[in-house]
């Protein structure tokens, strides 16, 4: 049977990938790409410890509540990288010095 | 007559007002302002002649007008402290108001044909208006500070009038040495009244004599001698300077640098005239100090010095000046021998003949355009006017009866002969009278010489002659001399020649100035209890009369007035037939000498050629003053002075004082620069800008930066938590 640890580990896998892409991608898409990694391991260890830990089922409704905010979420990240593509026709983060300056 | 500030102030504030505009706006007015300035000391002469007419009818010694108000009073507590200015007319002052305004009309009117055409003509009248409510405030004052202010305003206008053509070297010296002279008495003056106000605690001259009549002066002593002593001195001291009496005499005769007509101001109607004045109203602390021997001394030794003088100028002013100093000391010898009335009635007589007297000379000097007597020479061919006019002065300063002079100058020596005498003083009085009488026999030969040089003779220089124009009957010019010499008439001072009454013009009042000018020591009783009344304008006129008076005589000499009547009717009788022969003798011997030329002066020049050598140096007194004094004494003392400032004071305090404060200015630069400046401000821009650099470090702005700072603080959280 597949234990809680197992998917406690390959929702750490998923979160640190996510995490390496988010810090060491210089892509925003990427980037994006990376916190919906990181979503995704939140919402398995959400189902993970639902099924394990817990006797409801809490967990998996918390984890459509995640997918639903993701997608919203992924629509309004994708909707400013197009903009910023637009502003300034690239789509690398250290172009997006804005605020320092 | 009910008297308001209205009825009064404007013998003084019309001139004064005069001068103002003259001062602002003279120079658009039309002809420069003149009119102004005629026209304030006419409707100034109105004033008084009804002030005059006012104490004439009233005809009483006892009459007097007193107005005053607090000027400014300091007092604290038990310390009065209060000065008060103030009006007071008594019969002395009306009169002397009259003859100011009046004969400064005169002068004013002439001065508008003399002066026509002078550079500063509007500049002049300005001035002349000045000196003239001056010489008016000093008369109205009734408080020695206020006299004194008008004092030192005359001491200004004579200085700017006798400098007035400072082009001329000579003129600019003289108006400095006039200022500078009379500034010694002044200070004696200004120290008078220094002492009067310690004693009496107020300088009003009604409370001065309250003071004498209640013996107030009695005990206190300056520098060893008595109060009265001191006080009367250095208020004689100022009239010895303003009234070019025998020390300080020197400045008179350098006053001649100004122009004609104030010439004529100075000598006759303000400046020489205050100094006497203020004798005459000091009177009563002069006698309790027993000064009237020392001031008998100074009048005689003027009176005569000053008429050996006139002997031998050559000048026309020349003469008029040294015979105004020689006058001024008939008035103080009477003052000195206690001739009250009379020296006050010689001070009028003189002002009037002496007024004519320069203003003809002025119109003599404007009409030949030299001052050289040797170069004149039978004018009065063409200067009809102002030969009979000078004449008339010539007659009245000689004494010759029926003329003021007579009356005057005659009185005087009368008093003086009884004083030496008859009363008994001794020995004191014998030489000023016998000066005074020598000065009657000098007094007529130097007028005369001066007319017999002037006018008669035949012409000694033609050209001069014949560049005089034939005179004219005119407003401006000879008609002010015609009218002053109607006033040389004994008859408008007194309705007889030695007492008697012969012309008895004024009726039942033609002793008139011989009645109402009073000596206020006879009437000191009526100060006695004067008691001065609180703030705001009152008349004191009503005072009560006290009944008794404690008041005594300190020196015991009380003039002639209250001795025998019959000794001094007697004494009067002596002095004046001896006078008409002096003068008599006088007048033929310079007829003899100028006219008939059967004496030649040149004899009398080889006999007394060291005399007449002192004489042609003023008796020396300019080198003695210059030379001596100022050169080796004062100029040394100014050295001393002046290494003192220069050398210590300059080299020590002051250098010392900068090294002080450069030292401080050093350290406390020091300190700016370096604490507060790098230190204050520079250290808190350098601390900012360091954080600056740190927190710069953070804020990359890169945003992958901000989620690595982000997690390592979140994990370090997390780790500290658990």
């Amino acid at each position: 049977m597949i234990s809680l640890v197992s998917y406690l580990a390959i929702s750490l896998l998923l979160f640190f990938i996510g995490l390496t892409l988010m810090i060491a991608r210089k892509n925003i898409v990427a980037i994006l790409l990376g916190i919906e990694l990181i979503l995704n391991a939140a919402a398995l260890n959400f189902v993970a410890y639902s099924r394990f830990a817990a006797s409801n089922i809490d967990g998996h409704i918390f984890s459509l509540f995640v997918i639903v905010i993701a997608a919203a979420e992924a629509a309004v990240g994708l909707a400013i990288v197009i903009h910023y593509f637009q502003l300034k026709e690239t789509i690398h983060i250290d172009e997006a010095t804005e605020l320092r300056n | 007559m009910d008297y308001t500030i209205l009825s009064i102030a404007p013998i003084f504030l019309a001139p004064f007002t005069a001068f103002v505009i003259n001062a602002f706006f003279g120079k658009k007015l039309p002809r420069q302002g003149d009119w102004v300035s005629v026209l304030g000391i006419g409707i100034a002469f109105l004033f008084a002649f009804r002030i005059f007419i006012d104490f004439y009818s009233t005809y009483s010694t006892e009459y007097y007008i007193h107005k005053y108000f607090t000027w400014f009073d300091l007092s604290y507590g038990e310390n009065l402290f209060k000065i008060d200015l103030g009006i007071y007319i008594d019969n002395m002052g009306a009169i002397m108001l009259l003859m100011v305004t009046g004969v400064a009309f005169f002068i004013h009117l002439f001065s508008t044909w003399y002066m026509w055409g002078d550079v500063r003509y509007g500049k002049f009248f300005t001035l002349m208006s000045l000196f003239t409510s001056g010489m008016l405030g000093l008369v109205l004052s009734d408080n020695l500070l206020s006299m004194f202010i008008f004092w030192e305003i005359m001491g200004f206008c004579s200085y700017s009038l006798i400098g007035f053509y400072f082009e001329k070297e000579k003129a600019g010296y003289a108006s400095i040495k006039a200022f500078m002279t009379t500034r010694v008495g002044d200070v004696f003056f200004l120290l008078g009244i220094l002492a009067i106000w310690h004693t009496v605690g107020n300088v009003s001259l009604p409370d001065i004599y309250a003071a004498i009549a209640n013996g107030s002066f009695e005990g206190h002593t300056v520098i060893g001698i008595s109060l009265a002593t001191f006080a009367g001195f250095c208020i004689f001291c100022g009239t010895i300077g303003k009234s070019a009496q025998f020390p300080l005499q020197v400045w008179l005769p350098d006053a001649m640098m100004g122009p004609t007509p104030c010439s004529a101001l100075i000598h006759a109607a303000t400046m020489v005239a205050a100094g006497v004045y203020l004798s005459l109203r000091m009177y009563p602390l002069m006698v309790a100090g027993g000064l009237t021997p020392f001031i008998a001394m100074i009048g005689g030794i003027t009176a005569f010095g000053a008429a050996t003088i006139a002997l031998i100028q050559t000048d026309l002013k020349a003469v008029l000046a040294y015979s105004t100093i020689s006058q001024l000391g008939y008035m103080v010898l009477g003052v000195g021998v206690g001739a009250y009335n009379a020296a006050f009635m010689h001070l009028i007589t003189h002002a009037v003949f002496k007024a004519c007297l320069f203003l003809s000379a002025g119109s003599v000097i404007h009409s030949v355009h030299t001052q050289e007597m040797p170069e004149m020479g039978g004018l009065r061919h063409k200067l009809k006017f102002t030969w009979i006019a000078m004449w008339c002065c010539t007659l009245a300063i000689s004494g010759v009866p029926f003329f003021s002079g007579f009356v005057s100058k005659d009185r005087i020596l009368g008093d003086a002969l009884y004083v030496a005498l008859h009363a008994g003083q001794g020995f004191t009085y014998m030489i000023p009278a016998a000066l005074g009488f020598i000065g009657a026999f000098l007094t007529p030969f130097y007028m005369c010489r001066m007319m017999f040089l002037t006018f008669h003779g035949k012409p000694r220089d033609q050209h001069v002659y014949d560049h005089c124009h034939a005179e004219h009957l005119k407003i401006n010019q000879n008609v002010p001399l015609l009218i002053l010499s109607i006033f040389t008439l004994g008859v408008f001072f007194s309705g007889s020649l030695t007492g008697q009454g012969f012309v008895k013009i004024f009726g039942s009042k033609n002793e008139w100035f011989k009645v109402l000018v009073a000596s206020p020591t006879e009437s000191l009783d009526k100060f006695a209890y004067y008691t001065r009344e609180e703030l705001g304008w009152s008349d004191t006129n009503e005072k009560e009369k006290p009944e008794h008076s404690e008041y005594e005589h300190q020196s015991g000499f009380a003039g002639p007035n209250h001795e025998n009547h019959e000794g001094l009717h007697h004494a009067h009788v002596e002095g004046a037939f001896g006078s008409i022969i002096i003068v008599a003798c006088s007048i033929f011997f310079a007829f003899l000498m100028y006219i008939r030329r059967s004496i030649d002066p040149a004899r009398f020049v080889n006999m007394f050629s060291v005399w007449v050598k002192a004489l042609k140096n003023k008796y020396y007194f300019d080198h003695l003053y210059i030379d001596v004094i100022i050169q080796k004494g004062l100029l040394k003392f100014n050295n001393a002075l002046a290494w003192f400032d220069m050398g210590i004071y300059d080299r020590f305090a002051i250098d010392g004082w900068e090294a002080v404060s450069r030292v401080g200015y050093k350290s406390s630069n020091w300190f700016d620069r370096i604490v507060v400046d790098k230190i204050g401000v520079d250290g808190t821009a350098v601390a900012t800008n360091i954080f600056n650099i740190v927190l710069r470090l953070i804020q990359s702005g890169k945003i992958q930066t901000y989620f690595i700072v982000l997690i390592f603080m979140l994990v370090t959280f997390v780790a500290v938590l658990t």
